[in-house]
């Protein structure tokens, strides 16, 4: 069976699962380093 | 500006038109007109996507906003990868399942012709208006510093793009986003490389960032919870979310640039990219205007940076009174500028002490100052009660047009030019697919020649142009309209992800009770505006839930009114 356009693997991860955690964690970890720099410099 | 200003700002402007026109050819239908035959790669749609998003405003304002309040705006955006990630996975496959042109269309094949109808409707007053008064934005703030005449500004700011919009479509307008982009992030970050170079000698980027710091400017995460505090972490991520879900999954303007993806997987990977590019290019924008703030430590900035409109104050009966408030302000800028130069000496040499005394006096400086300056705006509205004393938005174009070396000041001046049209062209393009495909054919005319259809779509991307340049004629009158814009798409984003919203997670609710939700929902957040009760960035997360919740309460009643006809 044709796999469907939705179903059409990503690149680089096995899963698309895997880019959405990527997406979130990166935000994540540029909210942590923006507090961290908001400490550094207050 | 120079000769030579004014010869890097035709020329570049000259190629984006030239290569517009270039990239215009082979246009046969509407396939090719809206959907640029659904044949771009992910990259493309990411750099489409970015400049319908950044306008004019962005470049001008986010620098002044961080100028007068810190880097906190930058949480504004902290929603947005999240909205991505929801796009993803529930909007772009059903999107290109469906094979549709536009959002609305989805709409009618899951609920109904007047739902359809009415949320393409919202989408055109709301875009419509709101690409008028961003065309008229940036003119003002240019005529303004430059001098210009206002309505040729806008002629130019909102004009010259039609061309290659109208011939080219979609593809025309994702190909110049792409140039544009370019030029845009190399004269930014040309921009912020000057501020830093044109510091004395011996403050570096450093010793700047310690500075401004100290000043309060690098405040990028703020954690305190207030409704009517625009620019938190809770408003940044809740509301932020819900803004960049309606803005990137019910407007046009943004579904119109991912929908000329090759496929699922290429549109994803342009949002998805989004999602992790966009807060640090804000972040970085940002810091521009924190590093403009230290710049105007060392010399000494004006009280007020719209020079045009101190000019015509100057010329009436407070016309003294602002000059004794000048001559204050700038003894206030002389003694901060020897204040700065001890703070940054102390914070060298890792005095706490020192710098925490250095700090104060320079803060306390710094509030007289600000005293000073609230005296010289309220002078300017006893002269002028109808005069706009916020100047967020001159402050950067001020620094540029009075400290860069001739030719860049040319080249940033283009760089607000195309930045407008990036984000003009796309709406254009989505308001002529709108009215077209939603009204025109659905409507008026559904059997028409391909060729008959790429001719009315080009009439109305041409209408629409001209729409919203007569628009801008009239828009600069209305205050700041950063914040009208902002406004309008508060009244309606929420009410139209709403909809989405019952469209895609409620399947046992129907057209008529979304319907009838959504014209009861948009009562309420018209009146929640009227009565000053919360941020205006709250409305989006209210509309949209409310629509839901009316939605649930209204759908029993329609069933048995069904189950008794």
């Amino acid at each position: 069976m044709a796999i469907g356009p939705e179903e059409e693997k990503p690149p680089l991860f096995p899963t698309w699962g895997y880019w959405y955690v990527l997406v979130i964690a990166w935000l994540a970890l540029l909210i942590i380093l923006f507090y961290l720099f908001t400490k550094t410099y207050s | 500006m120079s000769s030579l200003d004014w010869v890097v700002l035709i020329a570049t402007l000259a190629i984006i038109i030239l290569y517009g026109v270039w990239k215009s050819r082979g246009q046969q239908n509407m396939e090719s007109y809206f959907l640029g035959n659904q044949s771009m790669p992910w990259y493309i749609v990411l750099l489409s996507i970015i400049g319908t998003q950044a306008s004019a405003i962005t470049f001008i304002s986010a620098p002044g906003q961080a100028y007068t309040d810190g880097m906190r705006f930058v949480q504004y955006y902290f929603g947005l990868p999240l909205a991505m990630v929801v796009l993803c996975i529930t909007f772009v496959p059903i999107f290109h399942k469906l094979k549709v042109y536009t959002a609305y269309e989805f709409l009618e094949k899951r609920f109904d012709l007047k739902t359809r109808t009415l949320t393409s409707s919202l989408f055109l007053i709301q875009r419509g208006l709101s690409t008028g008064i961003s065309i008229c934005a940036p003119s003002i703030i240019l005529s303004s510093l430059l001098g210009w005449n206002l309505y040729w500004t806008n002629m130019i700011m909102g004009g010259l793009l039609i061309i290659y919009t109208v011939a080219g479509g979609t593809r025309a307008v994702a190909y110049t986003q792409t140039l544009q982009l370019a030029i845009i992030f190399g004269g930014m970050f040309l921009a912020g490389w000057m501020v830093v170079h044109l510091l004395p000698a011996d403050i570096g980027f450093k010793q700047a960032l310690q500075v401004s710091g100290k000043m309060e400017k690098l405040n990028v995460i703020v954690t305190k919870f207030d409704w009517n505090d625009k620019y938190n972490i809770w408003s940044g991520v809740i509301g932020g979310f819900f803004l960049a879900l309606s803005y990137f999954g019910t407007d046009q303007s943004q579904v119109g640039r991912y929908l000329t993806a090759r496929s699922v997987k290429e549109s994803r990977m342009g949002l998805l990219m989004n999602g992790l590019v966009k807060v640090p290019m804000q972040f970085l924008i940002l810091l521009i205007g924190a590093m403009v703030f230290v710049f105007y430590l060392y010399f000494r900035a004006p009280i007020f940076f719209n020079e045009a409109q101190l000019a015509r104050v100057r010329g009436t009966a407070q016309g003294p009174a602002l000059e004794q408030l000048e001559s204050r302000y700038n003894q206030l800028a002389t003694r901060k500028q020897q204040q700065v130069k001890e703070l940054a000496t102390a914070l060298e040499q890792e005095d706490a002490a020192a710098a925490a005394t250095a700090k104060k006096a320079l803060q306390q400086t710094d509030d007289q100052a600000q005293a000073v300056r609230s005296a010289a705006l309220s002078l300017m509205k006893e002269a002028d009660p109808a005069a706009d004393t916020n100047d967020t938005n001159y402050i950067f174009l001020h620094f540029v047009v009075n400290n860069l070396p001739k030719g860049l000041v040319g080249l940033l001046i283009a760089i607000i030019f195309l930045a407008a049209w990036g984000s003009i062209a796309a709406a254009l393009n989505s308001l002529a697919s709108t009215t077209v495909i939603d009204i025109y054919q659905r409507l008026y005319n559904g059997h028409a020649s391909p060729e008959h259809y790429l001719k009315v779509s080009k009439l109305w991307t041409l209408i629409w142009g001209v729409f919203c340049i007569v628009v801008a004629q009239f828009a600069s009158g209305l205050g700041s309209l950063i914040e009208v814009v902002n406004v309008l798409g508060s009244w309606f984003y929420g009410v139209t992800l709403g909809i989405f919203m019952v469209a895609f997670y409620l399947k046992r609710v129907g057209g008529t009770a979304t319907f009838w939700a959504a014209i009861a929902a948009e009562a309420v957040v018209l009146a929640m505006y009227g009565a000053e009760k919360v941020s205006f960035l709250w409305l989006n997360a209210i509309g949209c839930v409310l629509v839901v919740i009316f939605a649930l309460m209204i759908q029993p009643f329609v069933k048995q009114k069904t189950i008794a006809g």
